[in-house]
C-alpha cells in the first residue's frame, strides 16, 4: 500500500493547482474591492492587484513551512533533543519511502500535532510538548504516521497555502475597512462601492470554506494512509482516544492555522461547514473496524 | 496528380502521428519501469543502512550488559556471532536469514537484562533500548517498503503492456526480502548453560 499512494499524487497536484488558482482569484478580488472603496483609479489597479495576489500566493507556496513554524512558535529539534520522537518520525518516513522531514516541538500543554511544507523535501512535522507527555511510543508512532500521510498525500502544501492565503485575505480586508473609514473621497459609483464591500466581506468567508472542504476529506484519507504505513491501526486509534479524553484545546489558537493540527483547536463539539476535521468519534470507529478485520500483512 | 499528392501527404501525417504516439508510449513505459527499479534499489539501500546501524549498536550493547551481567557470556556471544553473520551475508535471502537470527539474539539479551534491575535502570541501557527498538522498527518498515516496491516491479513485468518493455528497460524480477523462519524471530532461544 505504501507505494500506491503515489498514484494519488498527480491527482492531488492537479487539485492543488486549482486551489491555488481559486486562492489567487480571491486575493485579487479582495484587492480590487479595497481599491474600489478607497476610490483609486480602477483601470491601473488591476495589474497591481494581480501582481500582489500572485506574489502573495506564490510566497505562501514557497515559504509555507517557515511561515507555519513561525505562526505556531515551533522550534526545530534534532535527534539528541528528543530521541524517541525523532526516531518515531524516522520510522514512519521509512515506511512511507519519503525523505526525513524537519521535526519541531511547540511549547504547549495541549496535545496536538501538525505537518506542513510545500513538498516532501521541505516537510515539517511538529508536536506539542503536551502530546509528548500524554502519548506512549505506539500512539506517537500512529500520530507521526498520520502526519507523514499528509506529507505523502501532498496535503501539507494545500493546507499551508490555503491557510496563508486566508490570512492574506484577512489582512487585505482589514486594510480595506480602515481605508474606507479614513478616506472621505469615496467612490462616486455607489454600485461599485457596494460590490466592493460585498467582496471584502465574502472573501475571507470563501477562503475559510475552501480551506475546510479541502482538509476534512483529507483527514480521513490520512488516517487510512497512516495505517497503510504502520500496518497498525491500534496506535492511531489509541492516540485519537487519548486526544478525545484530553479536552484541553491547543492554546496557541490561531484561526489561520487551525486546520493543520491533527485535532482541530477551534471545532469544539459542533459540526458545521467550517469544521476542518471530521469528528474524532467517527475516525476512531473507522480505525476500530480496521483492527477487527484481522492483522495486516507486513 | 494533386489528389495523389494530397493522399500521400495525408498518409505521411497519419504515419508521423502514429510514430509520435508510439514514441510517447514507449518513453512513458520505459520511464515507469525504470522508476519501479529505482524504488526497489532505494528500498534495499535503506534496509542495508538500518542493518548497519543495528550492527553498530551491538558492541555498545555487549559492553553495557557485560558491566552488570557478568555471567551471561553465552547470550552475548550469540549476539556477537549473529552480528558477524549479518555483515558477511551477500545475497537478499542470506541477509534476510542473518537479520532474523540477529533479531532473536538481541531479544535474548533483552530477556536476560530483565534479571538485572541495575542494568535496566541505567540511562545508557535505556538509551540503547530505545535505539534498538527504533532500529528494529526501521528494519521492519524498510523491509515492508522494499517488498511493496518489488511487488510493484514484478507485477509490471508480467502484465500488459509494461511486460513488452522489460527488455529495453533491462528490468528483471527481484527477490522479496523474507525472514525465512518466522517462529525463530518470535521465540528467541535463551541459553541457560
Amino acid at each position: 500500500m505504501s507505494v500506491s499512494f503515489r498514484v494519488q499524487e498527480s491527482k492531488n497536484k492537479r487539485k492543488t493547482f486549482i486551489l491555488l488558482l481559486f486562492m489567487f482569484i480571491i486575493v485579487a478580488a479582495a484587492i480590487w474591492a479595497v481599491a474600489q472603496i478607497a476610490g483609486v483609479g480602477s483601470v491601473w489597479i488591476v495589474p497591481i492587484a494581480v501582481g500582489i495576489a500572485l506574489i502573495g500566493v506564490w510566497g505562501s507556496y514557497w515559504s509555507s513551512d517557515k511561515m507555519v513554524l513561525k505562526m505556531t512558535k515551533a522550534h526545530v529539534i534534532s535527534h539528541d533533543d528528543a530521541p524517541l520522537l525523532f526516531n518515531v518520525v524516522d520510522e514512519v518516513r521509512i515506511a512511507a519511502g519519503l525523505p526525513m522531514p524537519t521535526v519541531a516541538i511547540v511549547d504547549d500543554p495541549a496535545p496536538n500535532a501538525f505537518a506542513t511544507g510545500r513538498n516532501p523535501e521541505h516537510a515539517v512535522i511538529a508536536f506539542t510538548t503536551g502530546m509528548l507527555e500524554v502519548m506512549d511510543r505506539e500512539e506517537l508512532q500512529g500520530v507521526a504516521a498520520h502526519e507523514m500521510a499528509h506529507v505523502g498525500n501532498r496535503d501539507t502544501l494545500v493546507m499551508a497555502v490555503a491557510a496563508t492565503t486566508a490570512g492574506l485575505v484577512a489582512i487585505i480586508a482589514d486594510i480595506g475597512v480602515r481605508v474606507a473609514f479614513l478616506t472621505r473621497r469615496g467612490n462616486n459609483n455607489p454600485i461599485l462601492l457596494i460590490v466592493g464591500i460585498a467582496v471584502l466581506l465574502l472573501a475571507p468567508l470563501a477562503a475559510l470554506m475552501l480551506r475546510s472542504s479541502v482538509s476534512r476529506k483529507r483527514e480521513s484519507l490520512a488516517d487510512a494512509t497512516a495505517v497503510a504505513f504502520t500496518r497498525n491501526p491500534t496506535g492511531l486509534r489509541r492516540a485519537l482516544e487519548t486526544l478525545d479524553e484530553n479536552s484541553a484545546v491547543v492554546q496557541a489558537r490561531s484561526t489561520a492555522v487551525s486546520h493543520v493540527w491533527i485535532e482541530s483547536p477551534l471545532d469544539g463539539k459542533t459540526k458545521s461547514m467550517f469544521d476542518t476535521h471530521p469528528p474524532l468519534a467517527d475516525r476512531i470507529a473507522t480505525l476500530r473496524t480496521m483492527e477487527q478485520s484481522g492483522p495486516l500483512p507486513q | 496528380m494533386i489528389a495523389g499528392y494530397r493522399l500521400v501527404m495525408a498518409l505521411v501525417i497519419v504515419a508521423v502521428i502514429i510514430v509520435a504516439v508510439l514514441l510517447v508510449v514507449v518513453i512513458w513505459q520505459f520511464n515507469s519501469l525504470r522508476r519501479l527499479m529505482v524504488n526497489v534499489d532505494e528500498g534495499y539501500a535503506q534496509i542495508e543502512v538500518q542493518l548497519t546501524r543495528r550492527a553498530d549498536l551491538i558492541p555498545n550493547l555487549v559492553e553495557t550488559v557485560k558491566g552488570y551481567a557478568t555471567h551471561e557470556k553465552a547470550v552475548l556471544e550469540a549476539v556477537t556471532n549473529a552480528r558477524a553473520a549479518v555483515q558477511h551475508a551477500d545475497s537478499v535471502p542470506q541477509t534476510a536469514a542473518a537479520d532474523g537470527a540477529l533479531t532473536s539474539a538481541i531479544n535474548g539479551v533483552m530477556i536476560v537484562a530483565e534479571n538485572y534491575p541495575d542494568l535496566k535502570a541505567s540511562s545508557n541501557f535505556l538509551q540503547l533500548q530505545e535505539e534498538l527498538t527504533t532500529t528494529e522498527n526501521k528494519v521492519a518498515f524498510a523491509r515492508q517498503y522494499y517488498n511493496e516496491s518489488v511487488r510493484a516491479l514484478n507485477t509490471a513485468l508480467v502484465t500488459f503492456p509494461s511486460m513488452l518493455f522489460a527488455g529495453i528497460a533491462k528490468a528483471t524480477k527481484r527477490d522479496f526480502y523474507e525472514v525465512p523462519n518466522e517462529s525463530q524471530r518470535l521465540a528467541p532461544d535463551v541459553g541457560f548453560s
